[in-house]
């Protein structure tokens, strides 16, 4: 299986991906540090905490926006062809031929491009927080930052997971379209309960959003695992009443359900390649 | 390993996809150190029973074995070596790091994974252009490179799937003499391939498949055998000398000529030939045409070849895998 991981991680860093990712993400942390300065600039002289914390969400907000799209399209970009495509290509052909279980070879591909782009959205989490740390102050509660980073990290299994399940089950170019829709069909859904908690709307029309933003936080839950990182990170995990998120943040239970729908979507994508005929 | 073991069997093995193409029912069995030709039209199904046996499809009904293993098991993978059809190895690597990565799954390390890995890059022609990324090679070089994984694990049995339709002349001939040494070394071949020439050179047994059925199978030898045509090129001919000659040897002689007016257009030599089963009747023949005053110009055997067969069996057939 070694041999399989290594193969993954040379194949990232020699098409480029990771490099071009890293270029473009110190470029972002440049502009991010401008962004937090200008953000936290204390014109006044002095600032209450309840300025210090507007300022904080907001600079994390803009920080992980972008850190949440690009770990969510590495993971995806880097994986949607993995098993049609390589099949489409031929290049599985003489792979699986060799004396080497199925399974062992899809595992070894999903941890390949998990430790890879976990390693990445590692080194983005904490450059985020630290330059959010240097100019708006955060909290030294290492619990939640720990929890936080965990939720952070948990998107890349749960994307490369449907990523790799998508594969075994459409073409190369099919799966990419199809998980781009799913992400954002699970960040739509994360928009939709945002908005809905500052639209001056009846409270039943407020309940349907929330069953719609809900259920496409569903298809995908990345999103939500992000909005669910960004509340601990701004309230602290004791929290369980929103507070200037505009919105309901996900609740345990989403968490729950985003550890199963991982679960599910590799287990159920290593049964179908186990099977598939190439 | 049991010399008696076959080192391909199967039995009644089938792979039928929802469209209805695949292959249906074929047994055959070949043994050790046996080299294969498995012959058909595009689309006959062949590949396809190519990766069944090599564990990439599933069969839909029946079973095989290679070496006494069930086919797509792991110690049947262990011994085999396959060099698919259509395949590309990853771009990004060279041709040392693919070696190096089939090596790895093939649980070969260290010094010994080194050796095999210039041994075989030699053996192939690629040498040097190893360190060469593999987006840098031609078609024909990422068929050497095939060739070449296929054969790092030291397999029993090598499936070869089209191994030389990317090669120039040279590169054929190299891989034909490559295969012949193989097989000199005891290797099991089981070679797919439009090159006649290949599996007349270097096959045993050979089979004929069509639209997913084997409708034909045997040695090369049996198959051409009973076509083996001698030509006559004579002088001096007439139409009672055929007569003659056909009663005088007993063989059934055909003449190739048209229609005369007078004794004086048989001037021009005439063609003549008779199915043979040795080259004894071809000498006697030669002796009866000499005898009867005719000129003998030129006398030669007319081995079919499989190119010929090939093509006269398919002929009037559907042949492109339709859906029956």
């Amino acid at each position: 299986m070694n041999t399989i991981i290594t193969a993954t991680w040379k194949e990232m860093l020699r098409r480029k991906m990771l490099l071009i990712t890293l270029v473009l993400t110190a470029l972002f942390l440049a502009v991010f540090w401008f962004i937090a300065d200008t953000v936290a600039l204390d014109e006044g002289g002095s600032m209450d905490l309840l300025g210090q914390f507007v300022r904080r969400s907001a600079i994390l907000s803009l920080g992980f926006f972008f850190g949440g799209f690009v770990v969510a399209f590495l993971a995806i970009f880097s994986s949607f062809s993995v098993i049609s495509g390589e099949a489409e290509q031929g290049v599985l052909q003489s792979v699986l031929t060799r004396p080497i279980p199925r399974w062992k070879w899809y595992i070894g591909r999903w941890i390949g491009y998990v430790s890879l782009i976990g390693a990445y959205a590692l080194l983005l989490f904490v450059a985020i927080v630290w330059i959010t740390s240097v100019h708006a102050g955060m909290s030294r509660n290492y619990h939640d930052i720990g929890i936080s980073l965990l939720l952070f990290l948990g998107t890349v299994p749960a994307l490369i997971s449907a990523s790799m399940l998508g594969s075994t089950l459409f073409s190369g170019i099919g799966n990419g379209v199809f998980m781009t829709m799913l992400y954002g069909a699970g960040w739509l859904g994360g928009m939709v309960e945002k908005v809905r908690g500052v639209l001056p709307v009846e409270p039943d029309v407020q309940q349907t959003l929330s069953r719609i933003g809900a259920l496409l936080s569903l298809l995908m839950p990345a999103d939500g695992l992000n909005r669910r990182m960004q509340y601990i990170l701004t309230q602290g995990a004791g929290q369980t009443i929103p507070f200037l998120t505009g919105g309901s943040p996900p609740s345990n239970l989403f968490v729950g359900y985003a550890v199963i729908f991982t679960i599910f979507a590799f287990a159920l994508g290593l049964w179908l390649f186990r099977r598939k005929d190439f | 390993m049991n010399p008696v073991t076959p080192a391909i069997q199967t039995h009644e093995l089938s792979k039928i996809y929802d469209n209805g193409r695949g292959c249906r029912n074929i047994t055959l069995t070949i043994g050790q150190g046996e080299a294969f030709g498995f012959l058909g039209p595009n689309g006959a199904g062949k590949s396809t029973f190519v990766k069944t046996l090599v564990g990439l499809v599933k069969p839909s009904g029946g079973a095989g074995s290679l070496l006494g293993h069930p086919i797509g098991s792991l110690e049947a993978r262990q011994r085999i070596g396959y060099l698919p059809e259509l395949y590309r190895y990853p771009e990004w690597l060279s041709g040392e790091e693919v070696m190096k990565m089939h090596a790895g799954l093939l649980g070969i390390k260290g010094e010994e994974a080194q050796k095999r890995i210039r041994n075989g890059l030699d053996e192939v022609g690629i040498g040097r252009r190893g360190t060469d990324r593999v987006k840098q090679y031609s078609k024909g070089m990422q068929q050497r490179l095939g060739l070449a994984c296929a054969l790092l694990g030291d397999p029993d049995i090598l499936f070869l799937d089209e191994p030389s339709s990317a090669m120039d002349p040279v590169g054929r001939r190299e891989v034909r003499e490559l295969l012949l040494e193989l097989k000199q070394r005891g290797k099991t071949l089981f070679l797919n391939s439009h090159l006649m020439e290949d599996v007349e050179t270097v096959c045993d047994q050979m089979a004929l498949m069509l639209n997913g059925d084997m409708i034909r199978g045997g040695s090369v030898e049996e198959m051409l055998k009973v076509k083996v045509r001698w030509r006559f090129k004579v002088g001096g001919f007439s139409p009672v000398l055929l007569e003659w000659l056909q009663e005088e040897s007993g063989l059934n002689i055909g003449a190739a000529y048209p229609e005369k007016d007078s004794e004086a257009e048989w001037d021009a030599p005439v063609w003549l030939e008779a199915e043979l089963e040795n080259e004894d009747q071809a000498g006697r023949l030669n002796m009866l045409i000499v005898e009867q005053g005719m000129t003998l110009y030129e006398s030669a055997m007319q081995r079919e070849k499989l190119e010929d067969w090939f093509v006269q069996t398919v002929s009037g057939r559907d042949q492109r895998g339709e859906r029956r």
